[in-house]
């Protein structure tokens, strides 16, 4: 991770299978400083497309899916003793639609967020970065453990397309009609390879 | 599971992610829940087969839920699934819904939750006969506002012959 404000990298611990015990404290540990954030971004009128876009997620029955359901794996990256970020993917049920892998298996990721304290549309001096860089290859080593050579797919809030198109190396497929007209993006893995350079 | 990531490209990621927003996944949604549907889904395909189910599954859920007299909000609310994807489920009939998604609706309908699964193409379907029920049961019914009488037997005879199996 990247200390943003002491301008160097810090120890964290990517954890692979949430416990009910981690998802309950990072929710616990998110919720309120998003709340607050959130009512000091009403008082300054910040206009509402400039607010986070996934306030409501609830982890705690993400990671209830995870533990009973045999496709989905949670990972975690924790630092300083709080969940920095969280990601849930699916290994099962998704195919590619790019041209070029059309039709072969990859890791769908189904979510991923960083803690609301790291992210730049939320708080006012963010903490860590690194998190989705980390959360990204984790989710390409899962598809290469998957023996899906890397390839990843995952449908981009509005407010991280840009990350995932030009930061990535991502392919934009457009907008999806079935997943609220959210961008999908997938990675080939050509551009898995790149991204891990 | 290895993961690898040298202190030389935690370096090179910085910059690219220093004003980034990272989120993926759906606007305003945290409703995944819990539910078993055994570890069958590890054979999960998107086959030809399943492919042509889907038609079958979106009107079984369009005609099920009208029966019952469920409005669309008050069904994906029951079931805890966002209300985009109940629309989506019974609009576009090639749609694929999440398996969790089936199972709810599955366990909130009271269907058998393993040939939602099949009927969705989430599951590859191990019985031939389903395909030709399905295809008869989707041409046997058509979107209306009320279930006409060939409508409603076509569901019974398609729920019967589904939960018989």
């Amino acid at each position: 991770m990247h200390d943003r404000k002491a301008r160097r990298l810090v120890e964290a611990t990517l954890i692979d299978g949430i416990t009910r015990a981690e998802a309950e404290k990072a929710e616990a540990e998110w919720k309120p400083y998003l709340e607050e954030q959130l009512k000091r971004m009403a008082a300054e009128g910040v206009p509402k497309d400039r607010w986070p876009q996934h306030g409501h997620w609830d982890w705690r029955q993400k990671q209830e899916a995870a533990d009973a359901y045999l496709a989905y794996r949670m990972f975690g990256v924790e630092c300083q003793s709080q969940m920095q970020g969280l990601m849930l993917v699916l290994t099962a049920g998704k195919n590619c639609q790019i041209e070029s892998q059309k039709g072969k298996p990859l890791a769908y990721v189904h979510f991923l967020a960083a803690a609301p304290w790291n992210l730049a549309t939320v708080a006012p001096d963010p903490r860590f970065s690194l998190v989705g860089s980390i959360l990204v290859a984790t989710a390409i080593h899962l598809s290469i453990e998957e023996e899906f050579q890397g390839r990843i797919g995952l449908h981009s809030l509005p407010q991280a397309d840009e990350w995932y198109r030009n930061s990535c190396g991502m392919t934009d497929l457009g907008r999806d009609h079935a997943v609220q007209d959210l961008r999908y993006f997938e990675m080939t893995p050509e551009q898995a390879s790149e991204f891990l350079k | 599971m290895k993961t690898n990531l040298s202190k030389e490209w935690l370096t090179k990621r910085v910059e690219r992610d220093e004003k980034a927003d990272v989120s993926a996944g759906m606007l305003d949604l945290g409703r995944l829940q819990a539910e078993p549907p055994t570890a069958r889904v590890e054979s999960i395909q998107a086959s030809a087969e399943t492919e042509s189910l889907h038609p079958a599954f979106g009107r079984l859920i369009n005609l099920w839920r009208r029966k019952r007299g469920l409005r669309m909000d008050v069904l994906a609310d029951r079931a805890q699934i966002d209300l985009t994807e109940l629309i989506e489920i019974e609009r576009n009939l090639h749609y694929t819904p999440e398996p969790r998604t089936v199972y709810q609706l599955a366990k909130t309908l009271e269907l058998p939750s393993e040939r939602m699964l099949e009927l969705s193409g989430n599951l590859v379907v191990r019985d031939s006969s389903l395909g030709e029920e399905a295809v008869r049961f989707a041409a046997r019914s058509e979107s209306v506002e009320k279930l006409s009488k060939d409508e409603q037997r076509a569901l019974e005879e398609f729920v019967k012959f589904l939960s018989e199996k």
